[in-house]
């Protein structure tokens, strides 16, 4: 097996644990409507997986409230993530912090926040404690299009030129035009702002896992040796139900299927399966590359349906908190 | 009278300061919620298309937007959804707009009004359930207005957007639903007007906007056991009906501060110091504080029904009182 092939592998392997994660919470929010509303990162796995890929130990991610993706791609475990996601003990922040504050400093997804703006300030802050650490880690920040609105943001890619730090700021552009976009821009082209600051910018199709893996590899190393900032914005169509109020799977239950039999695809949404679900787009690359047999693609998905359902069962087992924890940990 | 719900009856007091002053202009979107009763805003933007803006996520530039635009005479209504959305905008509101009138020897105003949604409502977790009134409360040159029902909500966004001052109005995020009659006609009511939402004889429950609602189901509690609470609403903590508030003591002599601010340095705090100040001699029992605990908000449904002031803890708080 070639390094490359194995590589394609795992970023797919990392993809269907994203989209069957996400999956999950859909059915969880359908059972548990206290949960509240989810942000959901489908249709965005090829730009997470490939981030994942590119980090090492020791590297942190920011976050923002598009967050489950990320601690998934970056090894963290889904039965606590399930659990934080139902404010249960065994959660990854113990339920104080619920989807929105996700974060599992173990495995370098360092914190979540559900304020627009705050992830590329803090990944920029961390890049400049990583920077002074001197051993060569990054950090990385995600955010989407809309963090692009607050003036935060130009403070941030600022400070991250003029010092030299080492981040990847990395933006999931999936501003829409026909429904209220989720930014308002002047700039036609983002990846244009931190260029004019200096920062090296390049912009990828999101949801390509061939281009966005080669793109944050290279990205990322540039990073490492350089020291200093890159920008990659990620060009995404928006999953039709990325803002949804009320859980639901508007393009239905992933089919792997589908990826191989296009035609059996119909409905309102048929355009966005066909051309921009980076799962089908993936797996449908595999085979025709000569990378992977259909029915190994469709026997890996099969086994992450499965540690799905044991990772659901462990989160609705744990049970809720104490009511007295809510009184601690305020201060280290 | 018509029924309508706070978010109907908000949306009706926007309408009639729209159509009665072409000054007033409105910057955001969303303003009755994202939950049930969206579809009130639908009304405002078939009739006032034209006068609305719906700005970029850039909290600070445009809460500055409403501040320098209302001193050339614009009268603009800035809604920034969740309160703690405001918080980018810090600066703008208090160190700007507050400031404005009283560093330019009163040549200048800026009669802007921001529009919040506050409190602890349920998953909102530590970034999402802030109630910022009393951090707002402790600087000079904001009004303060926190409706606690739909009728008030109508009024006094009227008097917030004829009032020449900036003013920052917060909703309680879970009372955009509640319902009462509300008048169909165009009227203010004056900001500085505390207001009895139920009289008693036994124990002031002073309070604002949800915890009034709160305090009136703690009052049905307490029935049953034989104490009669008097639930005063404040409606505005700047300025503050001092007056009300001591007459209220004066006549039950037990008092009770109820808000979802935090416990120190909050609003209830405020209102304890307000009646020791002006009617210790009236007290029978000491001021009872129900506010939040100083803890982050929580996620878990658990962890976070700990930490919320709620009728259960007022009239524990009633009781408390009364048995000293």
């Amino acid at each position: 097996m070639s390094a490359t092939r194995e590589v394609k592998l795992a970023q797919f392997e990392k993809m269907l644990r994203m989209r069957r994660f996400e999956e999950m919470v859909i059915r969880l929010a359908q059972l548990h409507e206290y949960i509240g509303r989810q942000h959901l990162h489908i249709g965005h796995e090829a730009t997470g997986s490939a981030v994942a890929l590119s980090m090492q130990a020791g590297d942190r991610i920011h976050t923002t409230h598009r967050n489950h993706g990320y601690v998934i791609a970056c090894g963290g475990d889904p039965g606590r993530a399930f659990a934080e996601i139902l404010g249960r003990k065994d959660g990854l922040n113990g339920g104080k912090g619920g989807s929105w504050h996700l974060c599992d400093a173990s495995s370098g997804m360092q914190s979540t926040s559900a304020m627009v703006g705050g992830s590329i300030a803090l990944a920029t802050g961390a890049a400049f404690g990583l920077k002074l650490a001197g051993e060569g880690k990054i950090s990385v920040a995600h955010f989407g299009d809309g963090t692009l609105d607050e003036g935060v943001c130009y403070e941030s890619l600022n400070l991250a030129s003029i010092f030299e730090l080492p981040v990847l700021f990395v933006c999931e552009n999936n501003s829409k035009a026909g429904q209220r976009p989720s930014s308002m821009l002047a700039a036609a082209k983002l990846s244009d702002v931190p260029q004019a600051l200096q920062i090296h910018s390049v912009t990828v199709d999101g949801a390509d896992a061939n281009a966005t893996r080669s793109t944050f590899a290279e990205a990322a190393n540039r990073v490492r040796t350089t020291g200093k900032p890159v920008f990659v914005e990620c060009t995404l169509q928006r999953w039709p139900g990325s803002h949804q109020v009320k859980a639901a799977f508007p393009t239905g239950v992933t089919d792997l299927a589908l990826a191989f039999q296009p035609d059996r695809i119909t409905g309102q949404h048929a355009d966005w399966i066909k051309r921009f679900d980076p799962v089908l787009r993936s797996a449908r690359s595999l085979v025709d590359g000569g990378d992977a047999q259909r029915d190994a693609l469709v026997a890996l998905d099969a086994q992450v349906c499965e540690q799905m359902e044991v990772a659901r069962a462990f989160a609705e087992a744990s049970p809720f908190p104490d009511a007295s924890a809510a009184f601690t940990g305020v201060f280290a | 009278m018509p029924m309508m719900n706070l978010a109907e009856a908000l949306i009706d007091g926007l309408i009639w300061s729209l159509r009665k002053d072409p000054k007033v202009t409105i910057v955001g979107r969303g303003i009755a919620g994202h939950g049930p009763e969206h579809y009130a805003e639908d009304r405002l933007k078939a009739e006032f298309a034209a006068r609305i803006v719906d700005p970029p996520t850039s909290e600070a530039a445009v809460a500055q937007l409403g501040v320098g635009a209302a001193m050339t005479g614009l009268r603009p209504f800035v809604h920034y959804g969740t309160a703690v959305f405001a918080y980018e905008a810090w600066n703008q509101f208090i160190n700007e707009a507050a400031n404005v009138h009283y560093m330019s020897n009163g040549q200048l105003k800026a009669p802007v009004t921001f529009h919040l949604f506050h409190g602890i409502r349920g998953g909102g977790g530590p970034q999402h359930s802030g109630s910022p009134q009393a951090m707002y409360a402790n600087n000079p040159g904001l009004e303060i207005v926190l409706p606690s029902g739909p009728r008030d909500a109508k009024g006094l966004i009227r008097a917030a957007l004829a009032s020449d001052n900036p003013t920052i109005v917060i909703q309680h995020a879970l009372l955009l639903g509640l319902t009462e009659e509300v008048p169909e006609e165009d009227y203010l009511i004056p900001l500085g007007k505390a207001d009895v939402k139920r009289r008693g004889k036994d124990v002031s429950v002073i309070a604002c906007s949800r915890s009034v609602i709160d305090a009136l189901d703690a009052a049905k509690l307490l029935a049953a056991e034989g104490i009669d609470i008097e639930v005063v609403d404040i409606r505005t903590i700047a300025p503050l009906d001092v007056d009300t508030i001591v007459a209220s003591v004066r006549k039950t002599g037990r008092m009770v501060g109820v808000d979802e601010s935090y416990e120190i340095c909050g609003i209830a705090s405020e209102l304890i110091a307000t009646v020791s100040i002006h009617a210790w001699s009236s007290l029978k029992s000491a001021p009872i504080r129900v506010a939040r605990p100083m803890v982050p908000t929580p996620f878990s449904p658990p962890l976070e029904e700990a930490i919320t002031p709620g009728a259960a803890k007022i009239a524990e708080a009633c009781r408390r009182a009364c048995a000293q």
